[in-house]
């Protein structure tokens, strides 16, 4: 049979190398920041900042953002938004302390009933968003507001602290092999979320779904249940991010989780301009909050004074997506 | 303006009234489809001249580059005598040109005043909107028409035929001298009609010109004065609506050309199997009204039909895409009635859908990825783990198998050509293994050579026992088809053997110009 299509492989050998520039900046720009970030701090602080020690600390800070962000990815992968995980977050966290104080209950009890909290937050929305056809930021702001609600009907608006912190400020404190156990929970849940994202028929449905919905659906994958399952997991983060913040600084307040909202999304952002073309993806949101963490850590070594990190963190956030989305665009225009 | 102009001369319609439009020697091409060649119209103030032609004749064409929404090749526009050029949709309006569409675009939200405000609304002072005159001018609008539209209440909440007058209303609003009509009618009822028709001898008595289009050939020389044919992108003739009756409107519409009929050589004929699916009074208004069909194991049955027949709406039902009104399908004997598509591919019945980006692929995700979309879960993967490595495989594959001209597995689906995106969507619901495939309009945007590979699939899937359900508006290629249904105004109206199934003859019967036979 005769063809009139252009033979594909002509297309890309023309390509220019400023497209191929492009493309690579695109990719590897925001790792590049991260590098650049790293190198420069190392000569800048060589006694300080480039020491095993003050590398797992980073980690350490890490660790609470990272986990929360983590799954706020889920929802984002699937074309959602969830603006209910900072107060998720807190409400955990006094779910948790309370029911320990309170109702005298141990700490695995509390930890299961705080995480199902946040599974049952993130049904919730996923119902509203589906079954209601809600707006998600509309949804997710309106279910946030009444888990703050609950949360001051719970502790009464006074933070709680626990009298005899023991076991439960070790969740955090706790050290194996010298390194704190949050680092190796990111870890551990990073390859945990990954696999989901990655390797499970969920996962690639949610993927899908976050491509194209109606493609999605017509080809058979029930979109709704998808989305459901995203803000689960998404609660689920936000709750355990929730219980090791209460964990670290023993005790829970009524709005201590709230400000890892923004931080979770900046991170997400951030992470979507990292190895992949403007996706959002596990690994680039870790990149994205372990970046952070070290622009902060820096921002502190140097004696810089604290509103540099807002600085930071904002600038951060507009040039990691603002240059990989230019780096697309050239890409494609050459 | 008796005279019917000959194709060979066009400009000859040039009468001694004056024109307020004039369209000459336009002609537009897209990729290397021609969509228009040549073509010339003539609109004189307060006449009505409708356009006629099968799909794809090039209506429309004609029509988004007279709105400004596509521009010509060559050929010149002439409004009320002097030479214009049309730019943007502003430009349009600027000139009194208006256009009434069959998607409305209304905001739904807004009051019919809102609505028909729009545009017209640069009377305020300072930007601030003078309700009391907008209000004033929409009065005098209905007073014109003759008609009351319901000025307070919002648009989402009139019927659709109180819509459509809303979409006059604002045209009528910019002081339009020229109204472009498509396909008023096709969700009116009789009566709603009946009112549209003095409502446009209201606007042509005050010398408005209207071009209407429509595929209901009846109405059109009720309502026309002159009638402008096109097929396949050239003129066929002007003529005066008087002169035509609906069997020689038909001849210009369909032409004299004598399809290819290569229809599939029969060595078993499927119809006589056992049936697969039973469709019996399926209803979901206002497009699909009491269908029915039967398809066989391994048949290829095309729907033949015009644009907004309810062929796509059909298909949806089927799917379970769309919740069904009334009506009862049995799949292999047993009850059948999805209530979404993943139910529909579990049961063995997928569609091939009609927009292949916007439904069918994911355009910044690879072709592997788009071909293992509607296959993830696998029956034996309890787990439901998936594995990249699996899913390379299989694309590779069926990439070769379906003649995907591709770098590589991993290469982005949107950088791919149209002919080889749609192999990408047929070969993903291939790869559910349907015992039923849908395609709605499998070949549009398709080059040749792959549209022979897409029809290959297709007979290839047939003849291994999967039945096909082809939708198309190109006659054409319904010849590789058993038996051909013919659809309009949402029911099934004929069924024509293959033999029989010529463009001329499923033209006609689109159009309901022939005898209708019993299926």
């Amino acid at each position: 049979m005769s063809t009139v299509t252009l033979d594909p492989t002509s297309v890309v050998a023309t390509r220019p190398a400023s497209a191929r520039i492009w493309k690579w900046f695109g990719r590897y720009g925001a790792l590049l920041v991260l590098g650049v970030l790293v190198v420069g701090t190392s000569l800048l602080e060589p006694t300080t900042f480039a020491t095993y020690d003050n590398f797992i600390n980073i980690l350490n800070q890490s660790a609470l953002s990272a986990i929360i962000a983590m799954g706020l990815t889920f929802a984002l992968v699937t074309g959602e938004f969830d603006l209910s995980i900072g107060n998720v977050a807190s409400l955990s966290g006094v779910v948790c302390l309370s029911t320990m104080v309170n109702q005298d209950i141990g700490i695995v009890a509390a930890l299961v009933l705080a995480v199902a909290i946040g599974a049952l937050v993130g049904l919730v929305n996923g119902l509203v968003v589906t079954l209601l056809n809600v707006n998600a930021l509309v949804a997710t702001l309106g279910i946030g507001t009444v888990a703050v609600g609950v949360n001051y009907a719970v502790a009464g608006g006074t933070p709680i602290g626990l009298p005899d912190p023991g076991g439960f400020i070790q969740l955090t404190l706790g050290r194996f092999l010298g390194i704190p156990y949050p680092v190796f929970m990111m870890f551990g849940l990073a390859a945990i979320l990954w696999f989901i994202l990655n390797r499970t028929v969920l996962g690639q449905s949610m993927q899908a779904v976050g491509g194209n919905p109606v493609a999605a659906q017509l080809s058979g994958i029930r979109v709704d249940r998808v989305r459901v399952f995203a803000f689960v997991i998404c609660g689920i983060c936000a709750a355990l991010t929730g219980i090791l913040l209460a964990s670290r600084t023993g005790s829970a307040a009524v709005s201590g989780g709230d400000s890892y909202l923004l931080a979770a999304f900046a991170a997400a952002f951030f992470g979507s301009a990292v190895l992949r073309d403007g996706e959002f993806h596990v690994l680039g949101t870790l990149v994205g909050v372990i970046t952070v963490s070290v622009g902060f850590n820096a921002i502190a070594l140097i004696g810089l004074e604290t509103y540099w990190q807002y600085l930071f963190q904002g600038l951060l956030l507009i040039l990691g997506v603002g240059v990989g989305s230019l780096a697309r665009r050239r890409a494609a225009a050459a | 303006m008796t005279d019917a102009t000959a194709l060979d001369d066009p400009t000859v319609a040039s009468s001694p009234s004056p024109t307020c439009l004039e369209m000459i020697g336009v002609s537009k091409q897209f990729g290397g489809h021609q969509a228009l060649e040549d073509v010339s119209i003539t609109l004189s103030p307060g006449r009505v001249l409708a356009l006629c032609g099968a799909n794809g004749a090039g209506k429309s064409t004609l029509v988004r580059i007279l709105a400004g929404a596509e521009s010509a090749d060559t050929g010149t526009i002439r409004v009320h005598g002097s030479e214009v050029s049309i730019h943007a949709p502003q430009d349009a309006t600027r000139l009194g040109l208006s256009f009434i569409h069959q998607e409305l675009n209304l905001v739904p939200k807004f009051t019919a005043l809102q609505n028909m405000a729009m545009g017209a609304d640069r009377t305020g002072r300072g930007g601030v909107l003078d309700l009391r005159s907008l209000r004033r001018k929409a009065l005098q609008v209905q007073e014109r028409i003759g008609y009351q539209v319901p000025l307070d209440v919002k648009v989402e909440d009139l019927a659709v035929s109180e819509r459509w007058m809303v979409s006059l209303g604002r045209s009528l609003m910019r002081d339009a001298t020229i109204v472009a009509m498509d396909e008023p009618t096709a969700s009116f009822t009789r009566e709603e009609a009946e009112r549209l028709y003095s409502i446009i001898d209201e606007l042509t008595a005050d010398g408005v010109g209207i071009i209407y289009i429509s595929h209901r050939l009846e109405e059109v020389l009720q309502v026309a004065d002159d009638v402008t044919v096109l097929r396949n992108g050239r003129l066929v003739g002007s003529f005066a609506a008087a002169d035509l009756d609906i069997a020689s409107l038909t001849h210009h519409i369909v032409g004299r050309e004598v399809a290819q009929v290569a229809h599939r050589a029969g060595e078993v004929d499927p119809a006589s199997g056992p049936a697969l699916l039973e469709v019996r009074g399926l209803t979901r208004e206002p497009r699909v009204r009491d269908a029915s069909l039967t398809l066989h194991r391994g048949e290829i049955l095309g729907v033949a039909g015009l644009v907004g027949s309810g062929r796509t709406e059909l298909a949806r039902l089927l799917i379970g895409a769309d919740p069904v009104g009334a009506g009862t399908m049995t799949l292999d004997g047993a009850p059948y009635r999805p209530r979404s598509p993943f139910e529909a591919i579990k049961a063995g019945v997928a569609l091939v859908p009609e927009e292949r980006r916007s439904q069918g692929l994911i355009l910044r995700n690879t072709v592997s990825t788009n071909l293992g979309m509607a296959s993830l879960r696998e029956p034996g993967n309890k787990l439901g783990t998936y594995s990249p490595r699996r899913a390379v495989r299989i694309a590779r594959e069926a990439v070769a198998r379906f003649g995907i001209k591709a770098n590589s597995v991993h290469e982005t689906v949107g950088e791919l050509s149209g002919g080889n995106q749609q192999k990408i969507v047929v070969g993903k619901y291939v790869l559910a293994g349907p015992q039923l495939l849908i395609l709605d309009e499998p070949t549009v945007g398709v080059d040749v050579g792959a549209r022979g590979e897409i029809y290959d699939i297709i007979r290839d899937l047939a003849a291994a026992g999967t039945s096909i359900l082809m939708i198309s508006s190109d006659f054409e290629e319904l010849a590789i088809c058993d038996r051909v249904v013919v659809m309009r105004e949402g029911s099934i109206v004929a069924t024509v053997p293959a033999a029989r199934a010529t463009k001329d003859h499923l033209t006609s019967l689109c159009f309901g110009t022939t005898e209708q036979e019993p299926s």
